[in-house]
């Protein structure tokens, strides 16, 4: 096809002679290309798989809503309910907030209705209580999640997470708790250990351990344990009806902001969906795509100046054929398609080794078992391999040629054959 | 005189007016240069050449033969005054429209050959044809070797231009002149750079060509001997036509 493209098209002709007529700079310069390319496959890859696997966790562990309550700290001194007067300010100093209890007034009645609504997947109570747990000599603070373990089950897949004992145990047994993995590590904790926890209102309950349970995600795991729901309302020394939070998972995740509000108005309480649970970590991928984004342009850059260098090189030396071809009646964008051609004919075989060559090395490094406790604790790294990642990579990558051989090729347009002619 | 130019359609004109024999036309062409300074290299040039003339030009070196050389094949369109070829005045085209001019209907050569090196002789020969585009590959082919053959390279088709000796190598260069079978042929001291017997060849070469292809030649030669055997001779001196006779 080559062959029979150069012989129609003496652009195309002359374009391959050039570069094969620098043969080892074309090749660097290729060599570029592939080098970015490969980059940012990998990179990209890397970045968006780790993204995608933390995603991935956070839903699952976390509910898409949360509805809660919470003390009202904006309230309005009662002086200001009352002196509504424009004319002067009154300032009260040290408004503590009122103690609302952070109780869901109606919980049952809720969970009920909501459970009715046909966008939501599942709805769990949830009490937490803030506990100190002890193991001999060890102690830790964190939490008691008290849950319903059939809804939270179903909600948060918990059974896919144990990683030892038997979750259903929580329920059947009456002083049962399930320690997050980081948790029953510090505190040297084993199925069917006692440990003690205790509660800021200074309830003590030995619990036996039935389970450990590893999310992934290590903040969470180190610090959190799952009792029943009324073992965490005994800890908190209130009645059985005491609820603090309520999470609802959804068919469409999507809908999750919006499904919050109509809640929140609905239920009269305070609503949080997933994104602004998790608002901290999107900032910080925000962060890690932009270094990527910086990583793949500087790349980019830097092979654009390759190409850019070797069409200066090859145009300085072939002014002769410029002149000729011009006077011969090769028009100007005859002469700029010659130079266009060879870079994108560098960007083309650069980009799809580029392509290769990141696919080969994310295939590999994937493969590679590695155990890495961080931000998650995952044992091998996730590549994103999406097809459209790689539809990207070699658009950009041509995009980075095109406009690296556009100058040249400009300038070689622009050779003013009389000069050259007359230079002889 | 004007009107009755514009009146006139190129070729197929007839012969309803003296003016259809001219081919091309200069009308009072100045040409000046600013670097340094300031400086006419052309003054009031006024020349007629007729379809089929063979013509040489001559002048001391420095006397603007090459300057209006690269005005007349629309190169160079940096000047006062007009150039008409037939009956079209070339300040009125367009940039493309002039390399399509100097594609279909001039050939040129320099004193150097410009082939292109690592394109075979074959090749080289074939690139105006294909930039015109009018006939088949194959067609193309058969052409370019028929032009090798008059110009006796057809041996060296295949052969890499750069592996040539200059004698050939300029002979490759009249042949790709030649391709398109252009009205108007221009050679800016084509044997130049070559010795006396190379010299003689290509000489010999484009008398022959006057002869058998009936073209409009005009060249810039400093052979007394050459520019007697051409039909006119004009004579420059400090960018202004001196002597402009017929030979008998
Ligand atoms: N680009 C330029 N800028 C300024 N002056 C120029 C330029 N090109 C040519 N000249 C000057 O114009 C004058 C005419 O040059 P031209 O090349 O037409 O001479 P010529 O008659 O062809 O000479 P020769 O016989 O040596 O080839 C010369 O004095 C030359 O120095
Ligand atoms: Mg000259």
């Amino acid at each position: 096809m080559f062959k029979k493209l150069a012989k129609q098209n003496p652009t195309f002709r002359i374009a391959l002679t050039h570069l094969l007529g620098k043969r080892r700079q074309t090749l660097v310069a290729m060599l570029g290309v592939t080098f970015g390319i490969a980059v940012f496959i990998f990179q990209a890859g890397l970045i968006m798989g780790f993204q995608t696997t933390f995603i991935d966790r956070t839903i699952n562990t976390t509910a898409n809503i949360r509805l809660f309550n919470e003390a009202d700290k904006n309230r309005r001194s009662l002086v200001e309910e009352f002196d509504t007067a424009a004319s002067h300010w009154t300032v009260v100093y040290s408004q503590k907030p009122k103690e609302v209890e952070p109780k869901i007034k109606n919980a049952s009645y809720i969970i009920h209705d909501i459970e009715r609504n046909p966008d939501v997947a599942g709805v769990s109570p949830f009490l937490a209580a803030q506990v100190i747990f002890r193991s001999g000599i060890t102690q830790k603070a964190g939490h008691a999640d008290g849950v319903d373990v059939r809804s939270e089950d179903k909600l948060f897949d918990m059974k896919q997470y144990m990683k030892e004992g038997d979750l259903l145990k929580l329920e059947t047994m009456s002083n049962a708790i399930i320690l997050g993995s980081g948790l029953a590590a510090d505190l040297g904790a084993k199925i069917n250990d006692n440990i003690t926890v205790v509660s800021q209102k200074g309830v003590s309950l030995s619990l036996k351990v039935v389970g450990i349970h590893e999310s992934g995600l290590t903040e969470i795991d180190k610090v959190r344990a799952y009792v029943k729901i009324n073992t965490a309302q005994k800890l908190l020394n209130t009645d059985a009806n005491y609820i603090t939070d309520i999470n609802i998972k959804l068919r469409n995740i999507d809908k999750a902001e919006e499904l919050a509000k109509d809640f929140q108005r609905k239920y009269n309480c305070k609503s949080e969906d997933w994104k602004q649970a998790n608002a901290n970590i999107f900032g910080i991928f925000k962060v890690q795509n932009m270094v990527t984004y910086l990583v793949i342009i500087s790349i980019l850059i830097v092979s654009g100046f390759g190409i850019f260098n070797i069409q200066m090189m090859i145009i300085y030396e072939k002014m002769g054929d410029i002149a000729i071809l011009k006077a011969i009646g090769y028009k100007d964008r005859d002469i700029k398609k010659i130079f266009l051609t060879e870079s994108i004919v560098i960007g083309i075989t650069g980009g799809l080794l580029g392509l290769l060559l990141g696919y080969i090395v994310s295939v590999i490094i994937g493969s590679i078992p590695i155990n890495v406790n961080g931000f998650i604790s995952v044992n091998h790294l996730t590549f994103n391999r999406d097809p459209i990642l790689f539809v990207l990579a070699f658009v950009f990558g041509i995009i980075a040629t095109s406009i690296a051989g556009y100058l040249p090729a400009r300038k070689a347009a622009k050779v003013d054959p009389v000069d050259i002619i007359r230079g002889k | 005189m004007r009107e009755q130019h514009k009146n006139i359609t190129g070729k197929n004109s007839g012969s309803s007016s003296a003016l259809s024999d001219v081919i091309i036309q200069t009308k009072h062409v100045d040409k000046y240069f600013y670097d340094p300074e300031k400086f006419k290299v052309l003054s009031d040039i006024n020349i007629q050449l007729k379809r089929a003339e063979f013509c040489s030009i001559m002048g001391a070196s420095g006397s603007g033969k090459s300057t209006l050389l690269y005005l007349l094949s629309t190169l160079d369109t940096d000047y006062e005054g007009e150039i008409w070829i037939d009956d079209t005045n070339l300040k009125t085209l367009s940039k493309n429209q002039l390399a399509e001019l100097r594609n279909e209907r001039i050939g040129f050569v320099f004193q150097f050959h410009y082939l292109l090196p690592e394109f075979t002789v074959l090749e080289n020969v074939k690139l105006p044809a294909l930039k015109l585009a009018r006939y088949s590959d194959a067609e193309i082919e058969q052409k370019a070797l028929e032009k090798l053959d008059i110009l006796g390279l057809r041996d060296q088709a295949l052969k890499r231009a750069n592996k040539l000796s200059g004698g050939q190598q300029q002979r490759v260069a009249i042949a790709r002149a030649l391709i398109n079978d252009p009205e108007i042929i221009f050679g800016d001291e084509p044997t130049g750079n070559l010795d006396s017997k190379n010299a003689q060849m290509v000489t010999g070469i484009l008398k022959e060509l006057k002869q058998e292809l009936k073209q409009t030649i005009l060249v810039v030669t400093h052979d007394n001997n050459f520019a007697a055997s051409t039909e006119r001779i004009i004579v420059f001196k400090d960018g202004e036509v001196v002597e402009d006779k017929y030979n008998s």
